[in-house]
This record gives C-alpha cells, structure tokens and sequence, in this order.
C-alpha cells in the first residue's frame, strides 16, 4: 500500500505526468481512499519538490512540471473526493500595481503558490487599487499580493493598503508584496509582509496563514 | 482489437529545402592563418638546421646521426636537416586517445579538443584546512587526485606537487601511487629519471593488466623537459627514448621565456619553444615511427621588472594559442597551459588571470591543456584555485558551444504559443532545452542579497574552501583491488629499496 504512494510521490517529483496518472487509477482501482491518495501520495511528492527547489537541487521548469504530473493526478481523483475532504491552503488575489506592466516575478509566484495547493485570482498588470477593493469583495481571498517593478509605482501598493483600510476589509486579510525594488523596510512601512524570491513566497504565505488560523 | 501505434520516437524528417548551409558549431577564434604558421614554420626547420642543439645522450646522438643529421666534433652539438624533421612529423599520429582506469576512452586528443588539469611539480601547498603555505606533502596529492575525480570540469590529473614528505628522489613514484588509488580519470605526470619512470610506468601496467593492455588504452601521459634553448639532457631524451620505445604517450614540454630564454618578441618564442618540443619528436619517431607524441610547452615572458616567469601574463596566453595554431598546422597533439596565476594567495587576481587564460585556451583548443590551480608563478598549489578552475572551464565550455540554429532552437512555435505578455516558464519547449541550453554554476553567487546574506554572507573565497573540503569528506573514488593495491606498495619498496643502495 504505502509502496503505491512512494511511487506516485516519486512520479511527482521526477515531474512524469503519464506515470502519477497510471499510479493514481491503480491506486483508486485497489480500493485506497483518494483523500489518502491525495495526502500520502501527491502531496509528500510535491512537498518535496518545495524541498528540493529550495537548495538548489530542482530548476524552476522542474517544478513547473511537477506540478503538473500532481494535477494530472488531482483530476483523476477530484471527482470522488467528499465535501471537506481537502482543504485549499488559501484564497489569494494578485496583482501587478497600477502603472506597472511588468509581470513575470508575479507570474512565477503564483504558479509556484499554486503548485502549493492555494487559489489564486490573477487581476493582471496595470490593476488600479478601486480593482483591487472590487476584487476582495467579490472573492473574499485570505491573501492580496501585490508586486512592483518599479519605484514609481510602489506608492500604489500603499495606495491599496490604505483603500482597503477604509473599507474595513484589511482585517480580514494579510497582504504579501514583492518585486525588484520592493524592501522589506518598504513592506513594514505600509503594513505590509515582503518576500525576496518564489519560494519564500510561498513560506510567507504558508506563514500568514497559519496566523490568521491561529487568532 | 485495433492496436494504434503511438511511436512517439519517431522524429519527422526536416523536409525544408535549405542549400548550402554552413553553421558555426562553435566559437571562432586563431591567432595565425595558414599563412603566418607556415612561416613560423619554415623559421623553426631554419633554427634546427642551422643552429642545432645539444644533445647529452649519446645513444640519441648516434639516432640523429643515422638519419642523416650533422653531428659536431664535440658529440653533443646536432643540427637536424629540415627533411628529417618532415619525416618525423610524417610518421607521428595526429591522435592519441587517453583512456581512464577502467580503460574507457575518454580524451581525444585530436583537432580542437580542450581538456583541462591541474599542474606538475610544486614545492608547496595552500592548507585547505589552515589556509597556511607549507611544503606540500603526499596526503595534499592524495586529496587533488580525490578533487580532481570528483570536479565535473576537469579531465585528467596531475599531482599539483613534487613532495617534501617522503624519499625525496622517489617524489615522483610517491605521487603516482597516490592519484592512481584515488582518481579513474587519465594521469599526466613526470619522473626524474629512466629508473623511476619505470617504476611508475610498471605501476600503471599492474593497473592496466599488462605492458600491451596499457599501450591499448592508455591513462598515463608523461610530462618531461628540455632545457631552454636548445638543450637537452640526459636524463630527458633518456626518459623520452624509454616512452618511445614503449609506445606510450608523452609531451616534450619546452618553458620558455621570453626576453630571458627566448627573444622579447612573440614569434620569436613560440620558434624556440616550437623547436624544442619538435626536437624531442624527431628523437622519439627515429627510436620508435609512430611513437604517440605531444607538442607544445609553458610559452611565456619574463617579467623584466620583478624577473619572475609569467603564468598570467596575457602574452602568455595569446602565444600559447599561437603555438597550438602552430602544431594543429603541423597535425599533431598539443599541449598548453591556463588556470594559472603570479598571485601568491587566493584572491581576485586569481581570477582574473585564470579566466583569462582558460577562456584563450579554450579558444585556441588545445589538447591536454595543463597548470589549473597552479599559483605563485609555479610555486605553490591550492585545491581552492583547482576548483575555481573548474568552474570558470565550465563557464567557458559553454560560451564555446556558441549558438545552436535550427528549428528547435530557433523556437518559432513556442514563441507563438506564448505570444505578447505570456511567459515560457511554463513551457515543454523551456522543459526540454533549459538544462542543454543553459549551465548552471556550483560556487558562482547567483543568490539575490537578501537569500545571499542569510546563508552566511560567504565570499568567494569561502565558499571555495566549503567545496574543496566537501568533496574530501564526501566524494569516494572508486577503489583498486586490495591486490592491486599491494603490488602497487610493492613496487614502491622497490624503488625505495633500490634508492638507499
């Protein structure tokens, strides 16, 4: 049994779609519980993953992958989950700050945080902070992350914090911002949490809202 | 059953008409054209007809005279018809193939192939531990064999010293007996004399299993000297006949310097150090035709300021690639230098002379290309230096690929599907070619400030010395057989046996 899971968790890592695909439908045919498929199988490979991308022993591309050989298996087993058996990390809204059209930081943030099993509701670039507010009200998200290229436009950034202030709706959020010239000086300053690459993005998130669980 | 065939080998054939098409495959890069090696040529056969050169063997003496060279009252003096040398280079192989231990071909010494190694015959050694210079001992050759197995880069060993810990006429046995025990990759090395290079060519037939398994497949090549200008001793020519005769590899590696050895003119000493190693090719094909041979040498200046011979000069490195021009017009083996440094501790000019250098050698393409780690002009050898050799030949290796054209590289179809504002990360296209396309460094700082300060804040120079003393805690060459093993200590008593009559 637990041998079945190594192997799907190993398909995972060495990122073999067809493979995790096979493992998981003899998994399910053998009887085993897919939120056991799920939490033994799909998820240890792709926790190890994180693990190894953050010693520099994966390439970004080879996480990517991985990524998607544990949604190949997550399709299969999705559709005979039960309510509740597993949980989202968490909800989050992204968005490059007004201004700004340079995305590929934010980009590989959220593949990464999705990699991770959270949500996440892309805006765009160039998102005006009016968008932002419309866009926690509409998706009531755990997480807003915001990123910036440039210094010119980092104000917009604090521009959103204090717009979602006065609607009453930053308690109920914790809002992540990075980018080039973003500084965690800068994140404290406006209320922020900041995060210097992708995978302590991901920390950062794992971390907020753990906290947000916690009051 | 209908069974569909999903061969997703199957690789459709280019059917685009495309004609005469010529790609670069590589970086382009040469110091002469057919033109000036021909000259520098004819300049080298006009040296040894005319001015000749001593030679302290009189069994070699009497080779020359036999194939028509004109010996001198004295015995010693030879000048060397320009046909004789031509006949040399004739029957010399334009080839030679080093093997490993486990006598799996790995280095073609043939037209551009660059392969990389440390240096021979140092006198003292950086302390990985202490950072402390002190005379360099048998266990520092021990640790370079184990670096050198274990460092992606670097293509054969050579011992970074002549050790102060043990018989001192038996330096050169003792180093053998420790890189052959500690590295599979090919060993170039020297001897003092006949005697010992016996020994240690008899060390690498109980490796090899026999004097003709190692003629086969070689994983030795010896490194031996003239004395510049024009001089070769006994125990040289005595050591390159013995080879000869044994059919097995060796470079004749002249050091010359200009301004003090050679002439204060570039041409002038790529001649001298040519004519000196071709010397050494001629004796070798009249005792044995087709004895496999290496030209080349350390071809640098002095510094007229300080005296001290070059290794990071840049005329070091732009004669160097003159003298493989040279010999690769001649179709045979070359032998260069790079990876070396003047700096007498490991800091940023280190760098800047070991780039420079390699990144010449490299172009020029040099076969056994040798002195990686090498500082201190030749004094003293460091494991940290050998392995930023080792990343900076990586680095290279890469630019000399240049850059591929065709369908797949050119990646029309991907740059398509991605379109104005998408990205590639995601891409089987970045999957399939990030890897082969792109290297990927093990000490180069690629970090952002922020993960670079909170992993230790480490310098270069640190973390150096954290891979250097890694690999010696972690790396495990793979081992000889006990009873190897015991010949080999065998054999080694011998020779110390035969040094204390």
């Amino acid at each position: 049994m637990s041998e079945l899971y190594e192997q799907i968790a190993e398909s995972v890592v060495n990122g073999m779609a067809d493979e995790v695909e096979n493992l998981v439908q003899k998994a399910i045919n053998q009887g085993m519980k897919p939120k056991e498929i799920i939490n033994n199988g799909l998820i240890v490979g792709m926790n190890e993953v994180g693990e190894l991308f953050k010693n520099f022993e994966m390439f970004v591309p080879e996480v990517l992958i991985s990524s998607q050989a544990m949604n190949k298996g997550m399709e299969i087993v999705k559709p005979l989950l039960k309510e509740g058996d597993v949980q989202k990390a968490g909800k989050a809204v992204f968005a490059t700050a007004r201004g700004d059209l340079h995305d590929i930081g934010k980009k590989l943030v959220i593949m990464m945080m999705e990699s991770s099993g959270y949500e996440v509701i892309d805006l765009g670039v160039d998102v005006k902070p009016e968008e932002i507010i419309q866009a926690v009200k509409e998706h009531n998200p755990n997480i807003v992350g915001m990123s910036s290229m440039l210094t010119t436009t980092m104000p917009a950034m604090k521009e959103t914090i204090e717009l979602l202030k006065e609607n009453d709706l930053y308690g109920n959020l914790k809002v992540m911002i990075g980018g080039a010239p973003v500084t965690e000086k800068y994140a404290d300053e406006i209320d922020a949490s900041y995060s210097n690459n992708a995978s302590a993005a991901i920390e950062l998130a794992n971390r907020l809202i753990s906290c947000m669980q916690a009051v | 059953m209908a069974i569909k065939r999903r061969n997703k080998r199957a690789v459709k054939l280019d059917d685009s008409i495309r004609t005469n098409q010529v790609s670069n495959n590589s970086i382009q890069f040469r110091v002469l054209n057919e033109n000036q090696c021909e000259r520098l040529y004819n300049a080298v056969l006009e040296v040894m007809e005319n001015v000749g050169m001593q030679i302290h063997h009189k069994g070699a003496v009497e080779l020359l005279r036999n194939a028509g060279c004109w010996v001198e009252d004295d015995g010693i003096t030879v000048k060397i018809p320009s046909h004789v040398v031509k006949k040399a280079i004739a029957s010399s192989p334009s080839r030679i193939v080093l093997s490993n231990r486990n006598k799996k071909r790995k280095l073609f010494l043939e037209r551009n192939n660059a392969y990389f190694g440390p240096g021979p015959t140092l006198l003292n050694f950086i302390d990985v531990n202490t950072g402390e210079r002190r005379p360099v001992v048998k266990n520092d050759v021990l640790n370079t064999a184990k670096v050198v197995d274990a460092l992606p880069n670097i293509d054969f060993c050579m011992s970074l010293a002549n050790i102060s810990d043990c018989t001192s006429d038996l330096a050169d046995v003792h180093e053998v007996h420790a890189m052959l025990q500690n590295t599979t990759k090919p060993i170039v090395t020297w001897a003092f004399d006949r005697d010992n290079l016996d020994t240690i060519i008899k060390m690498f037939e109980v490796v090899a299993g026999g004097e003709k398994e190692l003629q086969m497949n070689p994983n030795v090549l010896i490194y031996s000297e003239p004395t510049t200008p024009f001089v070769h001793t006994y125990e040289a020519v005595d050591k390159l006949l013995y080879l000869a005769e044994k059919g097995l590899p060796q470079n004749y590696t002249p050091a010359v310097q200009a301004g003090a050895t050679g002439p204060a003119t570039r041409a002038g000493t790529v001649i001298v150090g040519a004519v000196d190693t071709l010397a050494g090719l001629v004796i070798s094909q009249l005792k044995n035709p087709g004895a496999p041979f290496i030209c080349g040498g350390v071809i640098t200046n002095m510094d007229m300021k300080t005296t001290v011979m070059c290794y990071g000069s840049p005329e070091f490195a732009v004669m160097h690639a003159a003298t493989v021009d040279l010999f690769k017009y001649l179709n045979i083996p070359t032998f260069s230098t790079a990876g070396c440094t003047d700096s007498c501790i490991l800091d940023e000019q280190v760098g800047i002379d070991q780039a420079i250098t390699i990144y010449t050698a490299a172009l020029s393409g040099g076969n056994i290309i040798h002195d990686v780690g090498y500082m201190d002009g030749g004094m003293v050898g460091s494991l940290e230096a050998l392995c930023m050799g080792d990343e900076i030949i990586g680095e290279v290796r890469s630019i000399m690929r240049g850059v591929r054209v065709d369908d797949e590289a050119l990646g029309l179809d991907v740059i398509e599907k991605v379109g104005p504002g998408g990205h590639f990360l995601n891409e089987k296209h970045t999957m399939d070619n990030f890897r082969k396309e792109f290297w990927y460094p093990e000490t180069i700082e690629r970090s952002n400030y922020e993960d670079w300060k909170n992993s230790g804040s480490l310098t270069y120079r640190q973390k150096l010395n954290i891979r250097a003393k890694k690999i010696l805690e972690e790396h495990q060459p793979q081992k000889l057989t006990d009873d190897i093993i015991e010949q080999l200590d065998i054999l080694v008593e011998e020779a110390e046996k035969r040094c204390k009559k």
